[in-house]
């Protein structure tokens, strides 16, 4: 599983897609003139695709703002399609996962073609204009499917829930403290606290009548001074 | 290992991988790694009419941590094989 598919835009002045270099992603295949279809809608004509250690990306060559990725974590499956029955022209098929509840309601983006919710796209199909490409494109993606093992889910489960459990263990007492022992610490406490505090203060040295009324309150609480 | 080694010896033969989200194809296993992705050949979808888009596709990349199930063909399966196998493994060789 995976972040299934998002936007891309990171380009580079020249138009490329911006790799994480830092991280050790590294280009492995730039496919031109290729089409993207999401799910049933119509295809977003021309751009270019980059395929990378990590990730698939799509750049529109039109729109220099449209892009989308995908990592191969997400990428279920992917395959060759060339029956024109599954679909008219032959390209690449993908199934997108992502951690998103499944949800048989993508439909209803089909009509306008407008992606209201890239986690609803689970089918991705790439179409390149020469389909001689596709066998180096199904193997391309097959190299770095193998380059992007599942995490250790185990492991990582683990040492979330330890984590997890020092954090509620050194947070939860701090608050507390904190809150118990600074009551009238009016800079950590909000505005109204604040404000009530100083009306005290002010009554007090205005009209000596509260003043045992004050001193009750403040026995009562044993705190404000 | 036990798995990789086995289905390994399953290349060639037809069977058929079912998914977590329950789509289930059908083909010929092409190859299979360490990390029980699986390639398949001339594949076909077995539920053509819940995924008719899939209808056939020439050969097909199924990433291991999406299949829930693969159905073997009875004459891949060879029982006293298997028993070494498990037995082996068990005992952490």
């Amino acid at each position: 599983m995976g972040l299934g598919l998002r936007s891309f835009t990171a380009r580079t002045e020249t138009g490329e897609a911006v790799l994480d270099a830092d991280n050790g992603e590294e280009l492995i295949h730039i496919q031109p003139s290729i089409h993207i279809v999401f799910n049933n809608l119509s295809p977003f004509s021309n751009g270019t695709l980059y395929i990378s250690t990590k990730q698939v990306i799509w750049l529109s060559d039109e729109d220099k703002s449209k892009g989308y990725a995908v990592d191969f974590l997400s990428i279920s499956l992917h395959a060759v399609s060339t029956d024109p029955e599954a679909y008219p022209l032959p390209c690449i098929y993908t199934q997108i996962d992502n951690d998103a509840d499944e949800d048989d309601s993508d439909d209803s983006d089909s009509e306008c073609n407008v992606i209201h919710d890239l986690s609803k796209i689970r089918e991705m199909r790439l179409i390149p204009s020469d389909p001689t490409q596709l066998d180096t494109l199904f193997e391309v993606f097959c190299e770095c499917a193998e380059l992007n093992p599942e995490p250790n889910d185990e492991e990582e489960e683990e040492h979330d829930w330890a984590f997890n459990t020092d954090q509620t263990e050194n947070e939860e007492p701090e608050e507390e403290g904190y809150v118990s022992q600074n009551p009238a610490n009016s800079l950590g406490q909000s505005n109204g606290n604040h404000d009530l505090a100083r009306t005290v203060l002010e009554l007090q040295i205005n009209d000596k009548r509260f003043e045992d009324a004050e001193e009750m309150e403040n026995n009562g609480d044993g705190s404000h001074h | 290992m036990l798995f990789f080694s086995y289905f390994k010896d399953l290349v060639g033969r037809e069977v058929t991988v079912e998914l977590k989200n329950d789509l289930a194809i059908r083909g010929t296993l092409h190859s299979v790694d360490q990390y029980l992705n699986i390639k398949l050949e001339n594949t076909r979808v077995v539920d053509q009419d819940k995924y008719p888009h899939m209808l056939s596709v020439r050969n097909c990349f199924i990433r291991g941590s999406v299949v829930r199930y693969v159905q073997l063909p009875p004459e891949g399966v060879d029982i006293e094989i298997l028993h070494d196998a498990t037995r082996r493994e068990a005992r952490g060789g």
